[in-house]
Order: structure tokens, then sequence, then C-alpha cells
């Protein structure tokens, strides 16, 4: 009882941590070589959604913001598949979805033919 | 009023028209040649055929129709195989060494179109012809050579049995040409014994794989054709905007990011993208999660090339970074030249059997190309196989002491033998997998990955992208018809969608149908194509003359599309064939796609993808309406008695 009440009143307990993985050939948008994974621990606040937390690192990155985004800024490009805790948008997220603790946000490269 | 067909209309005096009649971008005439009979002969095509029908998969759809009825079954001798190039083919654009094979594949005994690249198109339209159209059966083996006026029908006795590379090495040896001076296309050890799923190659690694195709070139005796880099002149109507359309495309191929991945890596990045999609087939759909200690950073795009000395394998005037040439570095193998797998070839020769080691599937990637065989088919093939035998439902007895356990790339090679030879139970299994489940029937039946209709689904977990299912499904080439969506927004379709929201994947399949008909027709690269469709039409309008708008290049697909689907309801390939079997339509029990079901769902995207469309739901026809858009008011008499 006493931790649930230090968590209400502790303001840093109530920053949610999400991670956000770029995969492969998306890294070269967020300051990699295209090869591997790069991770980001974003830490935000609550009511933040998959959109937030996909602007945040955007504001960090902008060629991902160039990459990831249609034209109109509101809607994804078809160019990077986005998947919360490996399931692709849609099904159990959209965007507009809250992010919980310890979720996963991942970007892949789309695919592009046989 | 019936359109008159193409055989009425053509001028049957041989020799090229005036180029000045011509829309730029042509070479005007159209090679038949008749193997029964030993003689060819050149046909010119009027400027309203060319616009009504483009060339590759639009002018074989055409020929398709008007030439083989529904007697004339794959296996026929009046079956045409018809090797068709486009106006681009051969221009100064990226990835224009283009082939359409358009015939009456034996996998569906329906509608085939499956394209090819290297230099044929090139070569082809430099000799003077848009297409070759080869009907009848030759008494023995026989090669064809064009060079030019020089169309000679020659003795291939001395190719018999050899696998493609090999066949046009003998071939560029006794003819005393190299490199890109000719390109040749032939058929494998497969084809000459009439595998099912036999696929015709050439140019050392690009491959027509769909539908049997190499089968049908197999029964005309046809072993090869080699066209030497002839010397005419290709007009264009507007050769400074051709110029700046062919460089508007090669900076989307290199900016764009999606195209961006291909122009530096081809297809290479599909495994792990696919991996995380739970799209990657993995040992014939049984799991979608990768074997235990596999290293999935070997898979990166990368590493797949850097892990070998690579060498590139560019085609006709191409600057893409796609086909390259490795060496073999390690293993029982090492040393030997191979060519680097596209995603199709990892999948197919490697993850689809369990095999996950890059070196060793590459290798056995390249096997399958010499034989000339479909790699799509041979995955689900093999990878059904080692299955059964794991399950006991086939006995290492059946297969003559051969057992085959998941990853095992060399009896999977064995295998390839049996098969190519019809060796034993091989004989069996070059009937392609639906057949040959089939025939061993039991619990083995439902283990098989196939579609009602016959075609092979290509190398992805479809489970997972039942876009792609629907597509495959619902196809009348024999393949993919639609394909992923390029430039999406362009025509006003999302740019993404929920991969399983049913009612959206088929507005999408159905909102795209064309796309693909009218890339197969102009003589280019489905890769070097993934830009947006104003930047191809400049390009087609620029060689041609034309004011061609996009618009008119789906109505065109479109049309393509409405003819090849008329085609196989003659042949008999109706609607009740549009289902997966129940392995390819099954419910991911692992990985990102999980749970999904896909059949609750099927018979609704039918219905959506119909509408879209505007087909009849119950006959599958076209119906009267939609031929009347389409300009295919000479099918509504054939497909609807009236």
């Amino acid at each position: 009882m006493s931790e649930v009440r230090s968590a209400i009143r502790n303001p840093q307990s109530e920053i949610l941590h999400v991670t956000v993985e770029a995969v492969a050939w998306v890294t070269q948008f967020v300051g990699g070589d295209g090869t591997r994974r790069r991770i980001f621990a974003e830490a935000v606040p609550p009511g933040a959604t998959v959109r937030s937390v996909l602007l945040g690192l955007c504001a960090r990155f902008p060629a991902l913001r160039q990459a990831l985004w249609d034209r109109t800024g509101n809607d994804l490009a078809e160019h990077i598949e986005v998947l919360v805790n490996d399931a692709v948008l849609g099904l159990t997220h959209s965007l507009e979805s809250p992010v919980r603790e310890g979720d996963r946000i991942t970007l892949l490269g789309q695919y592009t033919g046989g | 009023m019936r359109e008159s067909t193409i055989e009425a209309r053509v001028n049957r005096s041989s020799g090229r028209p005036a180029a000045a009649d011509l829309p730029g971008g042509y070479a005007g005439k159209i090679l038949r040649v008749d193997l029964a009979r030993g003689r060819s002969w050149s046909e010119p095509w009027s400027p309203e055929q060319m616009r009504s029908y483009l060339g590759g998969a639009g002018l074989g759809a055409k020929i398709l129709w008007d030439e083989v009825p529904a007697p004339v079954t794959w296996d026929h001798p009046d079956n045409r195989l018809i090797l068709a190039t486009g106006p681009l083919a051969g221009l100064p654009v990226w990835g224009t060494g283009g082939l359409s094979v358009v015939t009456r594949g034996a996998m569906t005994n329906g509608a085939t179109s499956t394209q090819a690249n290297g230099f044929f198109g090139a070569c082809l339209k430099y000799s003077g012809y848009d297409a070759i159209v080869i009907q009848g059966q030759a008494p023995r083996w026989v090669y064809l050579y064009i060079q030019d006026d020089t169309v000679e029908i020659r003795d291939a006795a001395f190719l018999a049995g050899k696998d493609t590379w090999q066949t046009q090495d003998a071939l560029q040896e006794r003819l005393g040409f190299s490199g890109h001076q000719m390109s040749v296309y032939s058929i494998g050890p497969a084809g000459e014994n009439l595998v099912r799923f036999a696929a015709i190659a050439g140019d050392y690694g690009h491959v027509a794989s769909k539908n049997g195709c190499g089968a049908v070139m197999g029964k005309k005796r046809l072993k090869a054709v080699a066209i030497v880099r002839g010397t005419g002149v290709l007009r264009v109507a507007d050769p400074q905007g051709l110029l700046q359309a062919a460089d508007e495309i090669a900076y989307d191929l290199q900016t764009n990011p999606t195209a961006k991945s291909l122009y530096e890596y081809g297809t290479l990045w599909g495994v792990l993208n696919l991996y995380g999609q739970g799209a990657l087939p993995i040992k014939n759909y049984t799991t979608n999660v990768a074997p235990e200690g596999t290293d999935l950073a070997a898979w990166e795009a990368p590493s797949l090339r850097q892990g070998f000395d690579h060498r590139g394998h560019q085609c006709n005037a191409c600057g893409m970074h796609h086909c390259h040439m490795q060496v073999i570095p390690t293993g029982p193998h090492r040393g030997e030249i191979v060519d680097e797998p596209e995603y199709e070839g990892w999948a197919g020769a490697g993850w689809a059997i369990g095999a996950t080691d890059p070196v060793a599937v590459s290798w056995l990637n390249t096997q399958v190309d010499r034989a000339g065989v479909d790699v799509n088919e041979f995955g689900w093939l093999v990878g059904w196989v080692m299955e059964c035998q794991e399950k006991g439902y086939l006995t290492a007895e059946q297969l003559h002491g051969l057992r085959l356990r998941w990853g095992d790339v060399e009896a999977a090679a064995r295998l390839l033998t049996m098969i190519n030879h019809r060796q034993g139970f091989g004989d069996i299994l070059a009937e392609g997998v639906k057949r040959a489940a089939e025939a061993v029937g039991g619990p083995a039946a439902s283990c098989a990955i196939y579609t009602a209709k016959g075609a092979s689904p290509r190398g992805h977990d479809h489970r997972a992208r039942w876009e792609e299912m629907l597509d495959t499904a619902t196809s009348s080439t024999g393949t993919l018809e639609t394909g992923p969506p390029v430039h999406p927004t362009e025509f006003g379709m999302p740019a993404r969608i929920n991969p399983f929201d049913p009612e959206a994947v088929a507005r999408n399949v159905g909102g795209h149908l064309g796309r693909r008909h009218f890339e197969d027709s102009l003589g280019a690269c489905i890769f070097t194509t993934r830009t947006r469709m104003e930047n191809l039409c400049r390009a087609l309008s620029a060689a041609t003359g034309w004011e061609y708008p996009k618009e008119e290049a789906m109505r065109f697909g479109r049309r393509t599309a409405a003819l090849l689907r008329a085609f196989d309801l003659r042949c008999g390939l109706g609607p009740e064939l549009e289902r997966p079997s129940p392995r390819y339509g099954s419910t991911p029990v692992d990985g990102p796609a999980q749970g999904q079901a896909v059949e609750p769902h099927w018979e609704r995207m039918l219905e959506v993808w119909y509408a879209v469309v505007g087909y009849d739901r119950k006959t599958g026809r076209p119906t009267r309406e939609t031929l009347r858009a389409l300009g295919l008011q000479f099918l509504i008499p054939a497909l609807w008695g009236d």
C-alpha cells in the first residue's frame, strides 16, 4: 500500500518507459548505418500515444520524419512498418493508442518484392 | 462488332515498316516461328494495336485469347509460347532488357504471364522484333537463333541434358559471342523432362519461372533461344524527354525510402523485413520463429552481400545495385560461382526448407536456377517432403533411401536431380506439390502449400500477408497478379492498411489491379518500375510520341487482366477454384501473426474484391459494364453469349 502511495506522489514514477527499436535498414534514418538495430529507451508522460512517441523520436531525427510520415505529416507513409509488441498497427494498437510501461515499438523496412 | 484479331489485321508481308509510321520505341514486327514446319516469318503490327496492347503481358494476352482455344491445352502443339518485350526495352531507361513470357501454362493449364530481365528484350528489339510467337512442336530438339534478319531453327542435339548455364556456355562457345553480345534463354533438364514447374532461365541468373512455362517450351522441343544483340536502331519520339524521364525514374529509385533499399541491395532485405512481420515462411509454414541458434545478423543485406566475393551483374541499361554474382566462400562447394539469390531464392531454397546458412542456401538456389525450375514451387515441394518424412507420412523407402531432414541442402539437391529426371518418386514430385499431395493422400495431403487453381504461391508466408493470398488465389497469371502496392497514394489508395482487415485487404488488392500488367508490358524490370506511374507514363510518352496519362495505364492494365481472366474462364478455371489449400490458408501457430485466421474472412474478401474489380461473383466473369468500360466489347459474346 505504501508503495502505491509513493508511486502516486512521486512524479518520476509517472514516467512511462517505452522502447523504440529501429531494425536494420531503418537504422539509417536514426543515425545508424543501415545494419543491426538501434534501440531507444524513451521516457514519456502518462497519456503518451504511439503517435506521440514516434513524433518525439522524429523530432530528434528529421530523416526518420521524412521517411515515416506522408506529406500531410498526419498519416504514416508506406515505407516503414510499425509494430507494437510484435503486432502490426491495427491489431492491438492504432497510432492513437496509449502506450503502457514496457511497450516495444518496432520500425521495420517495408517489404519490397521477391 | 467484334474487334479484329491481330492475326487478321496484320499485313502478311515481311520486312520492316517505315519508321515514320511507327510510334517510337517499337521495332515494329512480330517474329512468328512454327517449329513443326520449320519455318519463320515476321509480321508488322499496327500503331493502333501497339496503343491497345503495348507489348509484353498486354500483347501476349491478346494473342493468347485469339489463338489458343480451349481444346489447346498447355501441352498441345498449337499452344503458343510468346516471348514478348515492350516499348521501353532497349532504351536508356534502367532495367530495360525485359522479357514477358505468356503462354498457357502447365501448373494451372491456364494463362501465364511471367517476367525476367537481363538482355533478352534489348537484343530482340535491336534485331527488329517486339515479340516472338512460337507454335508447333519440333520433330527433334532445336534451338532458335536470331541475328538481325537471320532467323534459323537449328539442331540442338549437342545441348541435350545441359543445364541452363551450361547451355549458355555451349552456345557462346559455338557461336563465338560472349558477355552482353548475345542473350540466351533456355530450359534445363527439368524442362526437357516436362517437369510441371519447369522455368525458362537466361543470361546467368534471370528466370521466367511461373506456371510451368519451361514445360511448355520443353513440350515444343525448343531447348533455347539465342539472340545476338542486333544492329538495328530504335527511334524515339522525344529523345530529350525520354532522358529526362529516365533521370526522374533513377532519382526516385535512389531517394524514395522504399525503393532506395532495392537500389542499394535488391531484395536482400526481404528476409528480415518479412521475418519481423511473421511473413517469412519457415519449415513449410509449420512455424514463424527462426530455429534456435540462427544468426539473424547474418541475414542482414550487407552481411548477405559482403559475406561473399561478389560482382555486379546488371541488366540492360541498369544502374541498380541489385543483381550480383557470388563466389561460394566455404564448404564443399567452395569456389563455385553462383548468382546472388533474390529474396525468393533465400526463402524457397532456404527458410521454407529449414535451411538458414546463407552459403548453403546460395549454392542450392543456383542449382535450382541451373536445373530450370521455379524456386517457389521447389521450396513448397521439398518442405512438404521434409515435413512428411519427419512425421512419417513419407518413408525413406518411398524416396529410394533418401532421407531429407530440415535444412539439408545436399539432400535437397539430390531430390532436385530425381525430380529433374523424373527418377522414381521424383516422377510424382515432378508434377508439383498439389498433384503429389493428391497422389500420396492421407495426412500428407493436408501439409501441402498450393492454390486450388494449381499456381505456386510466392515465397512469403501469406498467412501474414492476406493481400498476397487473395491476389494469388484470384490471379489469372499463374502467380501474383497485382503484387504489393507501389506508391499507393498516387491513385488515392491508402498508404497502408491493417493487413488483417479483410475488407481493406480486398479493396487494396482490387484497387491496384492493373498496375503490374502495365509494368509487365513495357519491357522493363518490376524493380525499376517501382517508381511513380507518372514517371513511367512520361517515359512511355516520350518514347512513343503518345500522350499517355497514368489513368490510361491503369485502364490498359485492367483490360489485360480482364483478357487473361476471360482466357482462364474459357480454360475452365472458374471462381470455385479461388481458394488456398488447407495448409496455405491455415492459422499461424506462433510469431507476429499468431492466431490470425484468414479462413473465416475468405468469402467476404472475395465478395469485396469482385465488387471492386467489376467481375461477377457467381460466374467469375468481368461484367458487361466492365467490359464496355474497358473497351473489351468483343469479349461479351464469348463470355455472356450475347
